[in-house]
């Protein structure tokens, strides 16, 4: 379905404002944009077809290589549907600690996310500082699980390493110093007249459409859907969470739930720290046969894991379904509809948060 | 009429999107459904959407299962919603005139399961060229 | 050696244009580059300028298991580049395909089969000072002198 248009401008595949490879084709009236299709392929890995047939202690590090930013959150995915199969139980202590790492590895997700933003609508000196903050991140999250990126922190039935006494100190006066810095970023952000005025307005996604497209995480919540897999997560209800929702619809509003969701993750850690369980982290159990379709709450939003799997715990059936995928298909069939200029669609782009590794495997 | 540059073949591509576990059982109800061809309903969605959107038909396709057409039995056994806004595969004002010829039948007293089949011959007949 | 390759070579160790190309990886590498970016490690401190344009850049970071994707992309990407040029792969990925490299799978590894790369940064992923030593150690490899080794 062609149709005829003035200019036909692709972003990508190599682009400054883009991390990772996807190409955006715009069709433009002016510097209108009245359509947009998306072409991947440049990442498709076929991860699925290799974790078929294999057993779980080999998935489990496969299910990290999925995506690279949230590399934690697929391992937990993954090896709590395992534990829904199989019937085992976590300790009280390695479920704290699962949270507590997990939202550290958020914190660097979300903080990525907006460095992107904010270096994508040129507002390099928040950028910049936004990475600092982020290092300070990785350096906690190096500390408990002892990698930056790929850590492999949990296992059915626990997690792999305790956290000791003093790490709790260091991890909590990090915590201090980054929520400082944080509420001044936050602020610089939010009161900025010059980002307000790239972003205030920019880029709207309707709730309905929103729904339409399936939208998840912090993208659906910026539209006033109040959707989150967290909810339903036994250990985030005893830590009484509730998520963070604006209905403003826009780019700011995205970026700022990000801002909010930081803050939030910083008070589930201290929550944590506070009420962490003594006894063992690693309780044991075996890995049975069974199928299970099993929901998580990744950095982006909900990250489902259909799993089928034998009774010596090999998979044999997996798909994934990530939420960069509902996210990039909403941002580029409704967000970007109507852009004012070629401008704010990378900016807009940039705004979901798009993981072209997840959304292709 | 402008042309994109650097432009590559994409259909193998988009064919190993639509040959994973959850995309390919959702093709297969959608041809059952509509009573076509699987080859042909691939080639369909191959030629006529975009790769993402074709990522994304599970979270769609259940979403509209969710959502779309709740409290008319008419809209939902033709599909009004499911396969314009949520799977486009018909323009709009094309599944209007189905929906609108189905409704009357329907009102005409011919069971639902019969106008319905006759919708979806419609359906085919709108996805041929 | 001639005053002005001296010059030359004072000037290039000074001033070099990254451009970074991801052909199929997980991510990880890929934000690792980016954190080379952050003020603790500060790459700019070197002379090194990170923005993705090839037309400009003097070194290529190749990060991934080259997908089907970049068959007819990556060689021009690579031609586009003046010289003196250098390819750096950074993860085990461009080297051997890591974990991807399996049956059933749509990567074609090794990269150096299509582009030649002057470096390689083993690691899942390696670290940020890691890949901001192996940019260093290609400038004064292969941008000194390079006149006088082309003759």
């Amino acid at each position: 379905m062609k149709r005829t248009v003035d200019v036909n401008i692709p972003l990508g595949p190599v682009h400054p404002c883009f991390k990772e490879p996807a190409r955006v084709k715009c069709e433009t009236k002016g510097e209108r944009v009245i359509a947009a299709e998306v072409e991947l392929g440049y990442m498709k890995k076929g991860i699925e077809r290799i974790m078929k047939g294999r057993p779980w202690q080999e998935v489990m590090f496969l299910a990290e290589r999925v995506c690279g930013i949230c590399s934690v959150i697929h391992n937990m995915v993954f090896i709590e549907a395992m534990e829904q199969i199989s019937g085992i139980a976590v300790p009280p202590r390695a479920a704290y600690l699962r949270v507590i790492v997990n939202e550290l590895d958020r914190m660097q997700s979300h903080l990525l996310a907006n460095f992107s933003y904010c270096y994508t609508i040129e507002h390099e000196t928040l950028a910049m500082y936004l990475l600092d903050c982020r290092e300070q991140v990785m350096d906690a999250l190096e500390r408990l699980t002892g990698a930056r990126v790929t850590c492999a922190y949990m296992i059915p039935g626990g997690v792999r390493c305790d956290i000791h006494a003093e790490d709790q100190v260091v991890l909590r006066e990090s915590l201090d110093r980054i929520e400082k810095e944080l509420h001044r970023y936050a602020s610089m952000f939010g009161n900025g007249p010059m980002i307000a005025l790239r972003s205030r307005g920019v880029g709207i996604l309707t709730p309905v459409a929103a729904r339409e497209a399936h939208v998840v995480g912090p993208t659906a919540r910026a539209s006033g859907i109040a959707e989150d897999r967290r909810i339903q997560h036994p250990t985030y209800k005893q830590l009484g969470f509730t998520p963070v929702v604006r209905y403003d619809c826009d780019n700011y509003a995205r970026i700022m739930v990000r801002f909010d969701e930081l803050f939030q993750s910083i008070r589930l850690i201290r929550a944590c720290l506070d009420g962490l369980p003594k006894g063992i982290i690693r309780g044991g159990g075996i890995c049975k046969a069974g199928e299970i379709r099993y929901s998580g709450e990744a950095p982006r939003g909900e990250l489902t894991y259909s799993i089928k799997t034998d009774e010596v715990g090999r998979v044999v059936e997996i798909q994934i379904q990530t939420p960069s995928i509902m996210n990039i298909e909403a941002c580029c069939h409704s967000m970007i509809i109507g852009a004012d200029s070629i401008a704010d669609v990378t900016a807009t782009f940039v705004s979901a948060d798009p993981c072209i590794a997840c959304t292709e495997r | 009429m402008s042309r994109w540059i650097y432009e590559q073949d994409l259909v193998s591509q988009k064919y190993r999107i639509l040959i994973a576990m959850r995309h390919d059982r959702i093709i297969r109800q959608i041809a059952a459904d509509l009573g076509i061809g699987l080859q042909d309903l691939r080639k369909y969605f191959i030629e006529h959407l975009d790769m993402i959107l074709l990522e994304n038909l599970p979270a769609r396709y259940e979403a509209a299962l969710a959502a779309a057409d709740h409290g008319d039995p008419v809209a939902r056994a033709v599909g009004r919603a499911l396969y314009t806004t949520y799977i486009p595969i018909v323009p709009p004002y094309v599944m209007d005139s189905i929906y609108r010829h189905v409704d009357a039948q329907v009102k005409s007293g011919t069971p639902l399961i019969e106008a319905a089949a006759k919708g979806r011959a419609m359906i085919r007949e709108a996805m041929e060229p | 050696m001639s005053i002005l390759q001296a010059i030359k070579n004072k000037v290039r160790s000074r001033s070099i244009h990254v451009s970074y190309v991801d052909v199929g990886s997980c991510n990880g590498c890929d934000i690792e580059v980016l954190a080379c970016l952050a003020p603790r490690y500060d790459i700019e401190q070197y002379g090194i300028f990170v923005h993705n344009n090839p037309r400009e850049a003097d070194v290529l970071i190749v990060i991934g298991a080259y997908t089907h994707g970049w068959e007819e992309k990556l060689a021009p990407l690579w031609e586009k580049i003046p010289d003196p040029k250098a390819a750096i792969a950074i993860g085990n990925c461009p080297i051997s395909g890591c974990c991807f490299d399996r049956r059933g799978s749509y990567v074609d590894p090794p990269v150096s089969k299509h582009i030649p790369i002057a470096a390689e940064v083993p690691g899942c992923p390696p670290r940020p000072t890691e890949i901001l030593n192996a940019i260093l150690s290609v400038r004064d490899l292969v941008f000194a002198d390079w006149e006088v080794k082309r003759r």
